[in-house]
């Protein structure tokens, strides 16, 4: 194995490119920024090949710490990172992102990388609150109505980063005494987290995963941003938290593959109602994280094969979510129009955009012979090995939960489409999409249909690529039922779209999501307790000067206090009593030294 | 072994003090002359005594034609000879602030010079007796300079000084009567042998007889509860006699205290004798704590710095009676220390009367504004107090504490740790009362009208001591702030020069130069002497050596 490969971390690399980016004129900006994530995603592929392992170990603070850590999770990562994120350059030139996106978004990936590669919570935790910081700069670049959200953004994930910082000094804690005090923080140590930091470190990655109620800041802050910059932020925090949901987690639970089950269905549902298209991609990225979790979750219940289908799921929906936020972009680039009831009928004026957005529906919503398909199916096949709470049709709460959240999809999909495509004669008459805009879609959407046909290459990619290809597993995704099952999703998707939707439409001004009485509380608990604590502060500061007023009054005036108490005595000392006190000390003196 | 200096540095100003009565007769105001060359001529004797000191070791003279243990002897060591150079360089510079403020006059300065002779010779003196008489000498001449003013409230403080201070010089002496009875003799390290042939530690007649000892000198050093007369007699005393007074005579006192216990009675006597160091430490614990909270409680500047003086010389009496050489060493720090900031602090208040009619904490408003070397001197010298390095307050403090600690450490109960907690305790009530004379004069007034070319216009009739100045030009036209007559705060007006205060050229400050100029040597000195931890320990090593060898 080349040294360079394995001393060499992307992340680094990434960073430098940024640099580059803002210094080059824009056009060799943006090929260093390309060349880059090409390097990331080739270094990966590479690497693949017996290059696993921890390298760049080192301590610090006097910790054990790996800062590039090379296993078969954090490959597949690094090589659908890489490969999305040099499509999303390409995409980002084709949109006339500013120097700027592209530098702070280089330098968010680069953050994304760090917690990839991490090899120990410490560098984890890291690379985890810089992914916050950058990505919030990289909402606020784009000024006007995405400062307010990024500001709510940063709000949400310096708690979440809070909390998971809490997990790590929890699991830190925990491990003392178990494993020498510098490996108490490596991930060879433990198998994820330590059981006491269980409940921190679920909330914090949590948030970053959009769990239901702490998810309102992925459709708040997503759409608000330059188009190409919702391209990077679609994929990196949320993919990454799942992959770290699966580090912290990797024996599951049910509690998480439920969680999961009822986000899919959530996500969907709030996705049906939206009409800012990429407020309704935000919606979908929860409900296909759902999916994933399911999967993580199950992989003490089912086994592998859920974990893989999780990891499958994952490398997919990068591919695809990006690639329907790609195409919703140059919509919006186009005709500057953010509502989808005002589109119509662009599938003949933007052929090119109108097949890139089939192929990406296509995916979410599992047709076959798209990627989407053969891992949702891996995960709903897994779900469907649960027999908890069995309802209908031999199937339990979760693979109805994940069935429902399916039908969600297409529903949406179709709403989206339809609106956007077709939904009357064209009003509008745009241009298609930017030659490197086309580029960076036909790479993305080419993995999407590649995947899905050739899915035994999907599998190679993964972990667990022997089990999953062998005879003890029953894998095959184009066999009848699944076909079936697909098809009536499918059915049942048209069907219940064009039936309800009036009832939504009119569901859809009068449902908000939970945000609309969080945001409001935590603002007015914000202000209370600003306001109590002030008070408070005030309350004992009179307090206390009002004790010394008074300790000084009758200090200063202390025959007036005295006598304030019906006592009127001279207290200072003449002659006499001067006589008196010496002859008394001398007195007690001779006593207590004769007698002592 | 004679050395002709050591009676010369008594005798100087004894004669002297004989001339201004003398040529007062033919002349007048030759006091303040003959004062200082007197008081000039001490200096060298005792820079000359402590450069042989520094070279030879112990200086002894035997008075007269009878030797010792018969005969009188004088004796200089480095405590004595230190002891002694803070006498001389303190008298002197008195002079410069008593030329100004007063009290003027032939006869004052013949006390003067009385008291600087007796103060001397209680430093130098190697006999018991000899001892009573320049005891006695010190007491008289003090109670003489304190009503040198001729008023009332003095006359009163003097009178109370003169009753108690003769009760307790007279416990002394009986005191000292008892020790002779034991051993039959009088002379200070003749008895230290006579103690351990003829009588023992444990013979009640010793035991009584430094009980005495102590509470007489308890009394002079002004110990709590027999403080009484102290407060009183700053307080009234001229500002010249408080500086001198507040500076040398409870400082001299405290040195015979050391003297009679380490030299006379030694520390084995300490040592076999439990309860005598216990009832020192309660006491002098008692007197730091009561002398640090009374002090918070005045709002008259002298008065304050008095009881101040009960809670510092709490702290020597502590270290005496520790008996452990880290807190003797922190007890002979302090005693000097605290001589040289008790006279800049009472030198520095007298100077901003002068100036300015500021007597009590509330006149001091902006005092830093009007007159910012004083207020700063005296700002200096008060954290000095408090013992905030590098400062020689903080040294003395500092050794006494940790002497503290070591003596329970050692095994001796836990007396050492009160005492270093009471010290803790009496710090942050010094800090409190010296913060309050900081907050006044930094921060009171502001915003007032307050420049002094504002005053011509504006009355200012609330201030009982200053009133409008009479200068329509102003020196410091930029006083002014451009607040106009706002209302006015609790904090009182600001400080306001009197009726003809001095001009000096050189700084703003509107007191007298020559005054100016001490204080602020002073102060300088007490933080220079604050870096010389090393050097002291140094300089007492040998007589710390002897006493605990």
């Amino acid at each position: 194995m080349n040294p360079i490969l394995t001393s060499l971390p992307p992340y680094v690399v990434l960073a430098a490119a940024a640099f580059l980016v803002l210094g080059l004129p824009r056009r060799a900006g943006h090929v260093a920024a390309a060349l880059a994530t090409a390097f990331v995603f080739a270094q990966a592929v590479l690497l693949g090949d017996g290059g696993t392992g921890t390298h760049l170990a080192t301590r610090l603070f006097g910790f054990d710490v790996v800062l590039f850590n090379v296993d078969q999770f954090s490959l597949l990562m690094g090589v659908v990172v890489g490969f999305l994120a040099t499509a999303a350059v390409l995409y980002a030139y084709g949109t006339e992102a500013p120097k700027w996106v592209t530098a702070f978004a280089l330098v968010y990936v680069s953050s994304t990388l760090g917690t990839i590669y991490a090899g120990d919570w410490l560098t984890l935790i890291f690379f985890w609150e810089l992914m916050a910081v950058t990505s919030t700069l990289l909402v606020w670049q784009y000024g006007g109505a995405a400062v307010r959200a990024g500001y709510r953004y940063a709000l949400f994930h310096g708690i979440g980063g809070t909390f998971f910082l809490g997990a790590v000094v929890v699991h830190g804690a925990s491990m003392l005494g178990s494993v020498p005090a510098a490996e108490i923080f490596l991930f060879s140590s433990t198998t994820g987290i330590h059981a006491s930091a269980t409940v921190l470190a679920a909330i914090g990655v949590g948030v970053n995963c959009g769990f239901i109620f702490l998810h309102t800041w992925l459709p708040d802050t997503y759409p608000r941003p330059h188009v190409a910059a919702s391209v990077f932020l679609s994929v990196f925090t949320t993919k990454t938290a799942a992959y770290v949901m699966y580090r912290t987690f990797p024996e599951g639970g049910m509690w998480l593959a439920y969680l999961g089950g009822f986000m899919a269905v959530y996500g969907a549902f709030f996705a049906l109602l939206q009409y800012d298209p990429r407020r309704l991609l935000s919606y979908h990225i929860q409900a296909q994280l759902g999916y994933m979790l399911a999967g993580f979750g199950l992989a003490t219940y089912v086994g592998e094969f859920a974990v893989t289908g999780g990891f499958a799921h994952l490398f997919n929906n990068v591919l695809y979510k990006s690639l329907l936020f790609m195409a919703v972009g140059v919509v919006i680039y186009r005709t500057g129009v953010e509502d989808i009831r005002d589109m119509g009928g662009l599938w003949r004026e933007m052929p090119v955009t109108f097949l890139v957005y089939v192929v990406g529906a296509a995916s979410i919503t599992a047709v076959p012979g798209f990627n989407g398909f053969i891992s949702k199916g891996m995960v709903i096949d897994s779900a469907h090995e649960v027999h908890n709470y069995v309802l209908l049709l031999d199937g339990g709460l979760l693979w109805w939960l994940l069935i429902l959240g399916g039908v969600g999809t297409f529903m949406s999909f179709i709403k989206l489409g339809y609106y956007v495509f077709f939904h009357g004669s064209a009003t509008l008459s745009p241009k298609d999409a930017t030659p490197f805009q086309t580029v960076g879609m036909l790479l993305a959407g080419g993995a999407c249909v590649f995947f899905g046909v050739f899915y035994t290459q999907l599998i190679e990619l993964m972990p667990f690529t022997e089990l999953i290809l062998s005879e003890d597993v029953y894998f095959k995704p184009y066999s009848t039922s699944h076909l079936t099952e697909s098809a009536a999703l499918l059915v049942a998707g048209f069907v219940g779209f064009f039936a309800l939707k009036r009832p939504l439409g009119w569901l859809a001004h009068r449902m908000r999501d939970v945000d609309a009485v969080t945001y409001p509380a935590a603002f007015y608990l914000g202000r209370a307790s600003v306001w109590g604590v002030t008070e408070l502060w005030a309350a004992v500061d009179r307090a206390v000067m009002r004790l010394v007023a008074a300790v000084k009054r009758t200090a200063m005036h202390p025959r007036a206090a005295v006598a304030g108490l019906g006592v009127d005595v001279e207290i200072r000392t003449g002659i006499g009593r001067s006589v008196l006190f010496l002859t008394l000390a001398a007195g007690v003196a001779l006593f207590a030294f004769l007698l002592g | 072994m004679t050395d002709v200096l050591l009676p010369l540095a008594i005798a100087v100003p004894i004669v002297a003090a004989t001339l201004p009565i003398a040529l007062g007769l033919r002349y007048d105001d030759v006091g303040w002359p003959i004062a200082a060359v007197a008081t000039t001529a001490v200096v060298g004797i005792a820079a000359a005594i402590a450069a042989e000191v520094a070279v030879g070791g112990r200086l002894s003279h035997a008075l007269g034609t009878y030797q010792p243990p018969i005969g009188i002897e004088l004796v200089a060591d480095p405590l004595s000879a230190a002891v002694l150079a803070l006498i001389a360089l303190v008298s002197l510079a008195t002079l410069a602030f008593s030329r100004v403020a007063g009290p003027r006059g032939n006869p004052f300065y013949s006390a003067y010079l009385l008291l600087v002779g007796g103060l001397s010779g209680m430093a130098l003196t190697g006999d018991l007796f000899n001892m009573f008489v320049f005891l006695e000498i010190v007491g008289i001449t003090t109670y003489a300079l304190i009503a040198a003013d001729r008023s009332g409230a003095s006359a009163y403080a003097s009178l109370k000084y003169l009753v108690v201070g003769t009760v307790g010089a007279s416990l002394y002496l009986v005191g000292v009567g008892y020790a002779f009875l034991a051993t039959g003799t009088l002379n200070m390290v003749d008895m230290r042998e006579q103690i351990l042939a003829q009588a023992g530690y444990g013979d009640p007649l010793i035991q009584a007889s430094y009980a005495l000892i102590v509470a007489g000198l308890a009394l002079k050093i002004a110990l709590f509860p027999v403080h009484t007369w102290q407060p009183d007699a700053y307080q009234r005393a001229p500002d010249a006699v408080t500086a001198v007074v507040a500076a040398l005579v409870s400082t001299t006192s405290a040195y015979a205290l050391i003297r009679v216990t380490y030299t006379v009675f030694t520390v084995d006597f300490l040592a076999a004798n439990d309860a005598i160091t216990t009832a020192m430490l309660v006491v002098s614990g008692a007197s730091i704590l009561a002398g640090s909270v009374l002090a918070a409680m005045q709002s008259d500047l002298k008065r304050m710095f008095a009881y101040s003086s009960v809670a510092q010389f709490g702290m020597i009496g502590a270290a005496i009676a520790l008996a452990n050489e880290t807190a003797l060493l922190g007890g002979i720090v302090h005693l000097i220390g605290h001589g040289l900031l008790k006279f800049g602090l009472f030198l520095g208040i007298g100077t901003l009367a002068l100036g300015y009619g500021v007597r009590r904490i509330e006149d001091a408003a902006s005092a830093a504004r009007e007159a910012p070397f004083t207020a700063g001197a005296i700002a200096l010298l008060g954290l000095g107090l408090v013992g905030i390095p590098p400062s020689v307050g903080f040294l003395g403090k500092w050794y006494i504490g940790v002497g503290a600690v070591e003596s329970s450490m050692a095994g001796a109960g836990p007396a050492g740790i009160g005492i270093a907690a009471v010290i803790f305790v009496s710090t942050l009530f010094t800090l409190s009362y010296v913060a309050r004379l900081i907050e006044r004069f930094y921060f009171a007034g502001v915003g007032l009208p307050g420049g002094r070319a504002d005053e011509a216009a504006a009355d200012h009739g609330g201030d009982p001591a200053g009133g409008p100045s009479d200068d329509p030009a102003g020196v410091v036209a930029d006083g002014g702030d451009d607040s106009g007559d706002g209302e006015t705060p609790a904090g009182g007006a600001p400080v306001a020069p009197v009726a003809g205060a001095p001009r000096p050229s050189l700084v703003p400050d509107r007191v007298p130069p020559a005054s100016l100029a001490v204080l602020l040597v002073t102060a300088l000195v007490t933080v220079a002497l604050g870096f010389a931890g090393f050097a002291l320990a140094e300089w007492f090593g040998p007589f710390l050596t002897e006493v605990f060898a």
